[in-house]
């Protein structure tokens, strides 16, 4: 495999015994270390690239009911430590999703969450009821992407998280996570309407409202004006975003934002995730998922931990 | 459910390609120095990648370990050298000194580590034609030296070689000192064209001038193909003027990417769908190269 020639050196060291699993609610997995929808294709890209098997779960791109093309060029610009986007939920379309796609990742021995946005409460009801019934570990509501405009933004509004999230609950046959925007005046509350409303986990953070300029042509870089800033420039953003939750609500928290080693890996656990997921990362350092799997039981060993339960919030403050 | 390797271009499932056979490799730079007014190659050795890459096929490279740059850069394969065993071991990449990269890179010493993976994209058709036309201006020359000795024979890349009988490189720059690598070009046994805006070297003209002026003189086009690669507008330019002479064409697209290898979505073109229609479709995947009558440049 691949990642043999990046950390040569990870293999030969011998394997602290310790448990690797981690509980969410309803939704066991055999690891923490997950891929960020939307950062991990659909996964077949990746067949080759990563032992997909390795990982504790995998997220395929958001699907919406209806395929969508996305927004035009240019869809991501680089600033400094991080990845401005605005690709605007390109995707295939739920029919093509349960037609070409599911069949293919329900076979990679590795629980496949699947991540959904709607307009409308009623388009995630429908989209989570039809593929909670696929053989899908868990669906994700992507109640947070800043690129598409039209819908009611359900993460911001906490009643109508709560609205969302209950109604996922009741007619989704399997754990429901709640995907949540950093974009808001108070996060905990909107975390807390998903608690109430239902959702097995929250998952936190989404990419932060941003824009970058081009001052001479006078105008914005990305094709659609503003996007969501990503990678290692919102990892402290992502991490006060889970203290805040982790102080406020009792369910599990999935960490995301910038994580980019396997210190920034225990630093989400600590602070309260019980499993992050990869994201922006998986671009420019493609091997890297599997390569933190290999070295999470020699960090949790550094402390003395025996289990990945062990260490998640144990943050003292 | 199609298979991933034989779906043609006109499917709408996005997965139906991705980078097969990709390896990432870190290692260092073993060579880098300038060869041109702003122009550097750099070589790594990459074993891995160097085995598999096909003419046309990139790969995306990053200083290692730094934040900034952050995210990988595209850039064309130039040339595969084999150790004295005769395998495949380095990759040489050319490159513009432009911007956040390329920069720093140029100022790198020999042994700075970078990481880099690849093969990437399709790579060039390897369609059989009597002559060989690569067309190419900016830095769009990079892919073409090995496409160029695929075609002539001089140089083979798992697949049939030797599938032109001519080849022909119609290469244009600002000014002379931009040009690189014409030496090795001609080395390589093409017939070596120049031209620049300032006519500092070869004639004072624009790329797809020279090549409508080349048409032209060969008259009967039927087994003439032509490649290009550089900026879009000239891309475009070179597309017109193949489709009024009907002669076939492939041109090799440059939009930006962020990860190379299809999980992203950022790197899409305007293709022309079969039904008439055209669907944004990723070029790190399902291009760099397409044939020319499918970009919708609009
Ligand atoms: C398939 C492919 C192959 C390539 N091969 C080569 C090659 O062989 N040699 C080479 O020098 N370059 C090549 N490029 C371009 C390369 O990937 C970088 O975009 C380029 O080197 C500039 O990087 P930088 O970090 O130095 O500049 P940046 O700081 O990223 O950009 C400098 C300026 O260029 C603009 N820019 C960046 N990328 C693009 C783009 N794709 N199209 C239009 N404008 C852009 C930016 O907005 C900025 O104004 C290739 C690109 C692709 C997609
Ligand atoms: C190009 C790009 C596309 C994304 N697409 C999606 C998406 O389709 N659905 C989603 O829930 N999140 C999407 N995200 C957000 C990521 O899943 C993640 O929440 C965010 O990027 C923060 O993590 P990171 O800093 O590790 O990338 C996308 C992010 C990027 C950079
Ligand atoms: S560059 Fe990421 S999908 Fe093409």
């Amino acid at each position: 495999m691949n990642q043999a020639t990046a950390t040569p050196t990870d293999s030969d060291q011998p394997i602290p015994n310790v448990d690797l699993s981690t509980k969410l609610g309803r939704l066991a997995l055999p690891n923490p270390i997950m891929v960020a929808s939307g950062t991990f294709g659909y996964a077949r890209e990746m067949q080759e690239v990563v032992d997909v098997s390795k990982l504790g779960g995998v997220l395929p791109k958001t699907i919406t009911a209806e395929p969508r093309v996305g927004n035009a060029p240019w869809r991501t610009v680089e600033t400094t430590g991080g990845l401005l986007n605005a690709i605007g939920l390109d995707n295939d379309g739920v029919d093509a999703f349960c037609e070409h796609h599911l069949p293919y990742l329900v076979t990679l021995n590795t629980p496949i969450v699947v991540s959904v946005a709607g307009r409308t409460e009623d388009d995630f009801v429908s989209l989570a009821q039809l593929v909670g019934q696929l053989g899908v570990a868990a669906v994700e509501l992507n109640l947070s992407c800043p690129n598409v405009s039209g819908g009611i933004d359900f993460g911001t509004n906490a009643s109508s998280c709560h609205d969302v999230v209950a109604a996922a609950r009741k007619a989704c046959p399997v754990p429901i996570l709640a995907k949540l925007t950093p974009n808001v005046t108070r996060i905990a509350e909107i975390a807390k309407a998903a608690q109430e409303g239902g959702a097995d986990a929250v998952c936190l953070i989404n990419t932060v409202l941003a824009m970058a300029v081009d001052w001479k042509k006078r105008k914005p870089i990305l094709g659609n004006g503003m996007g969501g800033l990503s990678g290692p420039a919102i990892k402290p953003i992502a991490l006060r975003c889970v203290h805040q939750v982790a102080s406020a609500v009792d369910i599990p928290i999935i960490g995301i934002g910038g994580i980019a080693n396997i210190d920034d890996v225990m630093q989400f656990l600590v602070t309260g995730a019980s499993a992050v997921q990869i994201g922006t990362a998986n671009y420019y350092d493609p091997t890297l998922s599997t390569r933190l799997v290999d070295q999470l039981p020699a960090a949790l060993a550094e402390i003395n931990a025996s289990s990945v339960s062990d260490v998640i919030r144990t943050l003292q403050v | 459910m199609s298979d991933p390797n034989t779906a043609d271009c006109d499917s709408n499932l996005h997965a139906s390609y991705y980078a097969d056979g990709m390896q990432q490799v870190e290692t260092e730079l073993v060579e880098n120095e300038q060869i041109a007014q702003s122009t550097y190659r750099l070589r790594v050795a990459a074993p891995t990648i160097a085995a598999r890459a096909v003419p046309g096929q990139f790969v995306m490279i990053r200083l290692a370990g730094v934040n900034a740059p952050l995210i990988g850069r595209a850039l064309a394969i130039y040339d595969i050298v084999n150790n004295d065993q005769g395998d495949p071991t380095w990759v040489d990449l050319v490159y513009l000194q432009k911007g956040a990269f390329t920069t720093p890179c140029s100022q790198s010493p020999v042994g700075t580590p970078v990481s880099l993976w690849g093969p990437l994209g399709n790579g060039f058709d390897p369609r059989p034609c009597d002559r060989l036309i690569m067309a190419v201006g900016g830095i769009g020359q990079t892919p073409m030296l090995l496409l160029g000795r695929e075609a002539n024979g001089a140089q083979a890349f798992g697949r049939p070689n030797g599938w032109a009988k001519d080849v022909e490189l119609i290469y244009g720059a600002r000014n002379e000192g931009l040009l690189a690598g014409v030496d090795d070009f001609r080395q390589a046994g093409f017939d070596v064209q120049l031209c620049t805006d300032d006519g500092s070297a070869g004639q004072q003209a624009l790329v797809p001038a020279i090549l409508e002026q080349r048409l032209q003189e060969i008259g009967d086009t039927a087994s003439v193909r032509v490649v290009t690669c550089g900026p879009e507008i000239m891309m475009e330019k070179v597309a017109e003027c193949c489709q009024k002479h009907h002669v076939d064409c492939q041109v090799s697209m440059e939009t930006p990417m962020a990860c190379g290898i299809g999980i992203c979505f950022s790197c899409v073109a305007k293709v022309k769908q079969a039904d008439g229609n055209w669907d944004y479709k990723r070029t790190c995947v399902e291009g760099p190269i397409f044939d020319a009558g499918k970009i919708d440049w609009s």
